[in-house]
């Protein structure tokens, strides 16, 4: 019973969590509007240069790079490593599996054998640089610990249990077609696997939205097209205080005295 | 070769007792404020943060998706002058992210402490007025941060909802004050501009031998000059520049004894303030019936 939870119904209703939880995220960030421009310069003009400057942003980290290099080949081999590591594991939710994902089989071994460095380098800096441990808060460490426990386990999985290949797939593609096939796993295989439902299950609530969420900073994704008129869609108009010396009809009065005395 | 900064090592509390002087009660009746901080100060304050999360993507968004990396941590001047870890941008966001999380979002209302979210209480609010006001919204910051998340949208929200409740600085306040009675933050009257610039041209006159107006309030000018109020009093330089430059260029120009000021410090207070004092430059350039606006600053 417990091992149908886990393994069958678990799967969803973490999947779900993730899903729902994160298009909840993006309708609160996006039912705030932006009521002023506040790009960042140099910013390019067109809507093009905008998906560039994202798509950068995504893949490169350029403002990192420009203020803290080691953070940033930290944090790049990080995602790097992820990409490959989460691209790998594909193989076992596609039948059958694509060229593509065969082909980059070796480079997503080894990027899980090693994606435990740049984890482990990323929270001693948290614990080193004085800095960095001043800011530093529980969900900084339950995120770096949680990624951490699920590559280590997924490395001695691969390195120690060798899990009976043919199993895995199973299981996962009893999931992708709604029938519960389970098999007897190796413990390792259970950790690792529910960790990542606890990735899931957490990802849309901490920090980890950072992913999807930059795409609507209004610093990155704003146009320099300052010659066109922005328009703030709670502005309200200027009302005008009695206590005040100086206002428009005293300023019209003033001039129109200035110009009678023009005439005379 | 450029030399980069040592970050310094941080000195808890190096900077917390640098606070600017409060507000006067007068100033703050003539920006549409409130007096003094009333009784209910604390409910005023969290009613106004509602309304800035949800009139501000920014706001709330750069509180939710900041991961904390620090780049941002050894780039405030403000931290490298005094080490005072709350002058970190990051730690700058904390102050009103553990309110945010405290009172806005569900995981801070379970998690509390654990995860940094903190009740909006007298000590919390003596750090905003201490600190948002260590800031300069100058954006170094968002130039260095992946997501670039800029303080000085952290910092205007912050102040607007501190303003909200009567809390501003007397140095701010009384300068909008000013704009708002004589036309500029230094405080100088229409008759006093006027003479300062009949000044300037006889100076021009006797010095150089130059005869080039400064003309003031003239209706269908083509250029309405915005220019710093301080240009026609102490860079007296820079204003004979303007007039040298304009004469030179064939262009007729004029400043207005109603909005002779470049400088908007509605910017360092709040949105209603920045708009109007803003407002005054459209008002002077629709009054004046000039085809365009220099403005300097």
């Amino acid at each position: 019973m417990i091992t149908k939870f886990l393994f069958f119904y678990l799967p969803y209703l973490s999947l779900g969590i993730f899903c729902l939880g994160i298009l909840y995220r993006f309708w609160r960030w996006a039912k705030s509007p932006v009521p002023l421009r506040v790009v960042v310069p140099p910013a390019p003009r067109s809507r093009l240069g905008i998906v560039r400057r994202l798509v950068g942003d995504a893949l490169l980290f350029p403002n990192l790079f420009r203020g803290d290099k080691l953070l940033w080949a930290g944090g790049f081999l990080l995602h790097a490593f992820l990409w490959l590591v989460i691209l790998r594991h594909l193989r076992y939710f596609l039948y059958p599996v694509p060229g593509w994902v065969a082909a980059i089989q070796t480079p997503g071994l080894y990027a899980g054998y090693l994606i435990p460095l740049p984890l482990a380098f990323l929270l001693a800096r948290r614990l080193v640089i004085d800095r960095v441990l001043y800011i530093s808060i529980l969900g900084d460490y339950f995120a770096l610990v949680l990624l951490l426990a699920i590559t280590v386990s997924g490395v001695l999985l691969k390195v120690f249990s060798r899990t009976y290949i043919v199993d895995v797939k199973a299981l996962v593609l009893g999931l992708v077609h709604f029938q519960p096939l389970l098999a007897d796993a190796h413990w390792l295989f259970s950790l690792h696997f529910l960790l990542v439902m606890a990735l899931l299950i957490y990802f849309p609530f901490g920090k980890l939205m950072h992913s999807g969420g930059f795409i609507l900073s209004p610093t990155r994704n704003q146009r320099a097209n300052f010659a066109q008129r922005f328009v703030n869609p709670w502005d309200f108009p200027v009302s005008y205080n009695p206590l005040n010396l100086s206002s428009p009809e005293k300023y019209a009065q003033t001039l129109m005295a200035s110009r009678q005395g023009e005439v005379e | 070769m450029r030399m980069p900064v040592a970050a310094p090592e941080i000195r808890i509390g190096a900077s917390q007792d640098q606070r600017c002087h409060p507000a006067k009660g007068k100033d703050m009746l003539k920006i549409d404020l409130p007096k003094e901080r009333p009784s209910d100060w604390r409910e005023a304050m969290l009613k106004k943060m509602a309304e800035v999360l949800d009139k501000n993507r920014s706001v709330r968004l750069f509180l939710d998706i900041c991961v904390k990396c620090g780049a941002c941590t050894d780039k405030c001047q403000f931290f490298l002058g005094t080490g005072d870890p709350k002058n970190m941008p990051v730690a700058r966001a904390d102050l009103l992210r553990k309110v945010y999380k405290r009172h806005f979002t569900r995981g801070g209302k379970i998690l509390g402490r654990a995860n940094e979210a903190e009740e909006l209480d007298e000590r919390v609010l003596q750090d905003w007025y201490t600190y948002f006001y260590q800031c300069s919204e100058c954006r170094r910051c968002s130039v260095f941060c992946p997501y670039g998340i800029d303080t000085a949208e952290i910092t205007m929200a912050a102040r607007e909802i501190m303003a909200a409740a009567g809390i501003a600085t007397k140095y701010v306040t009384e300068v909008v004050a000013k704009v708002y009675d004589a036309g500029n933050n230094l405080g100088i009257w229409p008759a006093a501009w006027k003479d300062n610039c009949a000044f300037l041209e006889e100076d021009l006159k006797d010095t150089e031998g130059l005869d080039i107006k400064f003309p003031v309030d003239a209706c269908g000018a083509e250029v309405l000059l915005v220019p710093p109020s301080a240009d026609n009093f102490v860079n007296t330089n820079t204003m004979i520049g303007y007039a040298k430059m304009f004469h030179a260029a064939g262009i007729s120009w004029t400043t207005s004894t109603y909005c002779n000021e470049g400088g908007n410090f509605g910017l360092f207070l709040n949105y209603a303030n920045l708009k109007k004092v803003n407002n005054r430059i459209l008002e002077a350039a629709r009054q004046l019936k000039v085809k365009k606006i220099y403005w300097g600053e």
